[in-house]
Order: structure tokens, then C-alpha cells, then sequence
């Protein structure tokens, strides 16, 4: 993470959250300057997923039907789940799920640009984070995309990143929620 | 090297949380999650820096047949120990928990059990003084 050391996220924008119960999802929206294609290349070959997604993938996501093992990188624990995709309309629409979340991804032409938009459900208590980690990965994605790398920020690294901290109060605020309490009270001891 | 952590695998964390705390009367801990990955551990308020039980969202094949195998034989996934195993398990009762075993003497013991609802038997010790 060379260029990554001068890296930091513009301010929280482009995210919503709809409540249903319990239930929350989160609404992320980004414009990338590249064609759909390109973004759903990066959406669902593994090689590219590895570069700036949360997790890793065993597979290709840009089937449907196809099932996939997703690893969520840095999880305290080994996390996998198994995903089948539900939808693959490329270059529009993708859906599967990422352990207990929904993931619904949009891709909208801009001509030449693609409006990117992510639904995903998310616990209320965490939905901060979720913005801030998916705030981070958008520009990572950005960058790569772009041919100016600054290498895969997830998990530990984007929460010990000031970045992150600073996005996650600002989308808790937004949402006009409490920031959740990080780091945790245990850590802060020693 | 110290024990700090001990793992349960329950079926649904919300609920989990909910029994571990109303119903047993133990302590949230740390609860913090990475995207669907959620660590959470409560701990005894009788020793908040003791042990903690990592309650671990059962959504591992091989780990689900394995926790309904244990939960149909009877054995336990987790074992507590008390000073008033009969008194615990009046106050357990009372907030609604369903006991298979109810307080009985065995060698060097005295044990109950109960059902956590979230796909385990919990085992309540009291160890004999002689």
C-alpha cells in the first residue's frame, strides 16, 4: 500500500438507508468513469474481486446458478459462505448473497461512465461501518480501474485507517444513528 | 497463553444474545461485526474479565449437522459452573427457559440442563464439597 499511505476518502455522500423493521438495507451509489463492462468485469472475476472487495470469491459471479465460496477477508475468524448467484444480467444487474446479506448490484450506462449502485442489508447497529468499508472499497475500485492502484483497504486495515473512522461517524450522523462503539471498549484499555 | 474464549454455535445471534443475557443473566462483552461476519461474547457479571462465550452464527453445513447430533443425544455444547445449581435453576425457570434435566445429584455433582433455544443443551454444575 504505497500510494495508498497518501490516499484519503473524500466526505461520506452517495448513501441512503431504507428501514424495514429490523431489517436495514443500505443504498451506496458511486459514478465511475468507466464502461459497465469494465465495472462488471471487476464486479465478478475473482482476480479482480481480490484487488478491492471485502471478500474473496472461489468463482465467477457472472452466472446464474453458478455457486461460489465467499471468504470475508480479515473476519476475526475463518468466515465462508456459500452463495449461488440468483441473478447475472450482464452488464446491468448482479444478485447474491453474502452470508446473511442481500447483494443487489445495478450498473447503469452512462455513455462511456457507469452509475454503480449496491443494495445490501445490513445489521442497524453496523450499517455506519458497512457505508465507511464500502465508501473505501468504491475508491479502491475507482483507482484500479483507472490503472493507478492503491491496493485492497478492507477489514483491519480500513478500520485502522483515520479515513474510515472519520466516514463512519459521518454516515452515523447522516443516517442519525450512534456511531458504533469502535474501537471496541477492551481494546481501548490496553 | 491464557483460555480467554470459548465458541457456541447458535442458529440466530439476536435471539442468542436475548437468552444468554435476560434469560442465564450474563453480560454482553464485545459485538462487533465485519461485513456478515459478527463477533459477539458475553461474559459472567460474576467475572466480567473471565472466560468469554463467543456466540458464533451457525452457518457451516458440517457444523450444523454436528450441533444437531450433539442436541439429539442429550449432550451438552457448553457446560457453566454454579454455586447454587437449584437456585439458578428456579431463577432460569422463571424467565421461561425449559429444562430436560432438572437439578440431580451425580458423582461429585449436581447438574441440570436446559435448552438455550438457539440449537443447544446447556449443562449447569454445581461440583459437590466434601
Amino acid at each position: 500500500m504505497n500510494e495508498g499511505a497518501q490516499y484519503t476518502p473524500g466526505p461520506a455522500s452517495g448513501a441512503q438507508i431504507r428501514k424495514d423493521g429490523e431489517k436495514w438495507t443500505l443504498i451506496l451509489v458511486r459514478e465511475l468513469r468507466h464502461a459497465p463492462e469494465k465495472v462488471w468485469q471487476a464486479l465478478t472475476d475473482p482476480a479482480h474481486l481480490r484487488e478491492w472487495a471485502p471478500f474473496d470469491a472461489d468463482g465467477n459471479l457472472g452466472t446464474i446458478g453458478t455457486t461460489v465460496k465467499l471468504t470475508t477477508v480479515g473476519a476475526p475468524a475463518l468466515h465462508v459462505t456459500e452463495t449461488t448467484v440468483t441473478r447475472a444480467d450482464a452488464p446491468e444487474v448482479l444478485e447474491y448473497k453474502w452470508g446473511g446479506f442481500d447483494m443487489r448490484w445495478e450498473l447503469e450506462d452512462l455513455g462511456g461512465g457507469t452509475r454503480l449502485t449496491l443494495w445490501t442489508n445490513i445489521g442497524h447497529r453496523f450499517i455506519s461501518m458497512g457505508a465507511a468499508g464500502w465508501h473505501i472499497c468504491f475508491d479502491v475500485l475507482d483507482h484500479l480501474l483507472s490503472g493507478t492502484p492503491i491496493g485492497r483497504m478492507v477489514g483491519p486495515d480500513a478500520m485502522k485507517f483515520g479515513g474510515w473512522q472519520r466516514l463512519n461517524a459521518e454516515y452515523a450522523k447522516q443516517f442519525g444513528i450512534e456511531a458504533p462503539n469502535w474501537p471496541p471498549p477492551a481494546a481501548q484499555k490496553s | 497463553m491464557k483460555i480467554k474464549v470459548m465458541s457456541l454455535h447458535v442458529d440466530d445471534q439476536s435471539k442468542a444474545l436475548r437468552f444468554y443475557t435476560e434469560v442465564l443473566g450474563f453480560a454482553k462483552k464485545t459485538d462487533f461485526s465485519q461485513g456478515p461476519y459478527r463477533w459477539l461474547t458475553v461474559a459472567s457479571p460474576e467475572e466480567p474479565d473471565g472466560t468469554e462465550l463467543q456466540l458464533a452464527l451457525n452457518d457451516n453445513p458440517a457444523a450444523k449437522a454436528y450441533q444437531q447430533a450433539l442436541f439429539q443425544q442429550g449432550q451438552p455444547a457448553a457446560m457453566f459452573f454454579t454455586d447454587d445449581v437449584k437456585g439458578d435453576y428456579e431463577r432460569i425457570k422463571s424467565r421461561g427457559a425449559e429444562f430436560t434435566k432438572p437439578p440431580t445429584d451425580v458423582t461429585g455433582s449436581t447438574i441440570a440442563m436446559l435448552k438455550d433455544t438457539c440449537g443447544n443443551l446447556i449443562q449447569l454444575t454445581q461440583l459437590a464439597k466434601y
